[in-house]
């Protein structure tokens, strides 16, 4: 049967991958935050994960708002990165582990969770960052499959927190059935502290972030339990989308280890975090 | 949180009534994703916005580059930033706009970073 070896938790800012397009990786702005991520990403080599299993929101670039999915598995062989608006990025396409995705699917189904299937879909930097930032960014192809979980965060009325932490221990119960001798990731992907729009523009909490990594690994059912009220207050209007580490959490055992942990701000204008877990 | 007015002061998140209103705009900004609709955007910014039937105050927020506005008419700020790839604006000036802080204000007092 397959196996998790791990879920990591990373923020996605797009400002991370354009600093990567600039050459921007080693000035002064950025070299604390990316130095942060080389623990993280030795651990991915050690542990060579043959799949990724990636919960992020698109911005409005793959997906508009004639319909607008709560949760979408995609199922496809491919997933290209999507043009944001500052023309192509210099990165490689994504496998897609469509095998997986469609058991996935099925699972989800079983247990009252009603996905979107999707076929045809490029990425955003919600899914490309996280993958640069734990696997470097190769030259040719990734070494690792995906499966994109895509959650609304942005239309509301978006989902409950305590709903993704149940469709995660849902997608750990489907990783756990899958035949198959091949090791998995799980990526809950956004966040943590940040808000584009409106007066409070720029907000970002620091202590709430911080403390967030301590509870994601050690009192998730305290985050779970939270409303979305709570978490747009806390972490602002954007960073509410940091609901979708309860999927990459709940995916998880009840008692993990912290394997490695980091926190900068701002990132762009946004406190920038990352968690690798383990299963204790 | 549906279709209720905003909670937390402030904070404009896309319910069902800026969905609606911001829907023109919002097309019209998604559609700068494709390169051959940035090139017409920059050629006749006018002309392009009228393709989306934007209305008059609409389209005069978009040409002024009022990013509050703009959020005001329901605009959403991840359509919005496909226009400030066009010309290009940094995001963290579009965040001071709707603070009504200059910038460097802004990236000290807001973000905490030492300017």
């Amino acid at each position: 049967m397959a196996r998790i070896v791990g879920g990591l938790g990373t923020s996605h800012v797009p400002s991370i991958g354009a600093a990567l397009d600039k050459g921007l990786r080693d000035t002064p702005e950025w070299k604390p935050f990316f130095d942060g991520y080389v623990p993280a990403q030795e651990w991915v080599r050690e542990q060579r994960p043959d799949v990724a299993v990636v919960v992020f929101n698109d911005h409005f670039n793959a997906l508009f708002l004639d319909r607008v999915p709560t949760f979408a598995v995609g199922c496809a062989a491919e997933y290209h990165p999507v043009d944001e608006g500052w023309g192509p990025r210099a990165i490689p396409p994504f496998e897609g582990a469509a095998d997986f995705a469609w058991h996935l699917v099925d699972t989800l189904v079983d247990n009252h969770f009603d996905p979107e299937i999707i076929q045809e879909i490029k990425v955003d930097h919600g899914l490309q960052v996280p993958m640069e930032l734990f696997w470097g960014r190769p030259p040719e192809a990734w070494p690792v499959k995906v499966v994109p979980i895509f959650v609304n965060v942005l239309q509301y009325p978006i989902p409950r927190p305590d709903r993704l932490y149940a469709l995660g221990e849902v997608l750990g119960r489907a990783i756990a059935d899958y035949d198959s001798d091949e090791r998995f990731v799980v990526l809950g992907t956004g966040g943590l502290s940040h808000q584009l729009q409106g007066a409070r523009a720029g907000f970002v909490n620091p202590d709430a972030d911080r403390r967030f990594l301590q509870d994601i690994a050690h009192d998730p059912g305290k985050l779970a339990g939270w409303s979305r009220e709570q978490y747009v207050e806390t972490f602002g209007g954007e960073g509410a989308e940091l609901i979708m580490w309860l999927v990459m959490r709940g995916a998880l055992d009840p008692e993990v280890v912290v394997r490695h942990r980091h926190y900068f701000v701002p990132a762009s204008m946004t406190g920038a975090g990352m968690i690798v877990l383990e299963n204790a | 949180m549906g279709g209720e007015p905003d909670r937390i002061p402030d904070t404009p998140l896309l319910d069902r009534e800026r969905q609606l209103r911001g829907y023109r705009m919002n097309k019209m900004a998604m559609g700068l994703g494709d390169p051959a609709n940035r090139a017409a955007f920059k050629a006749d910014e006018p002309a392009y916005l009228d393709r989306f039937g934007l209305n008059e105050e609409e389209k005069a927020a978009v040409l002024s580059r009022d990013w509050k506005e703009m959020v005001r008419l329901g605009g959403n700020l991840f359509f919005i930033l496909k226009i400030s790839a066009v010309d290009p604006v940094r995001i963290t000036e579009i965040g001071a706009h709707q603070a009504g802080m200059d910038h460097e204000s802004f990236l000290r007092d807001r973000l905490g970073k030492k300017v």
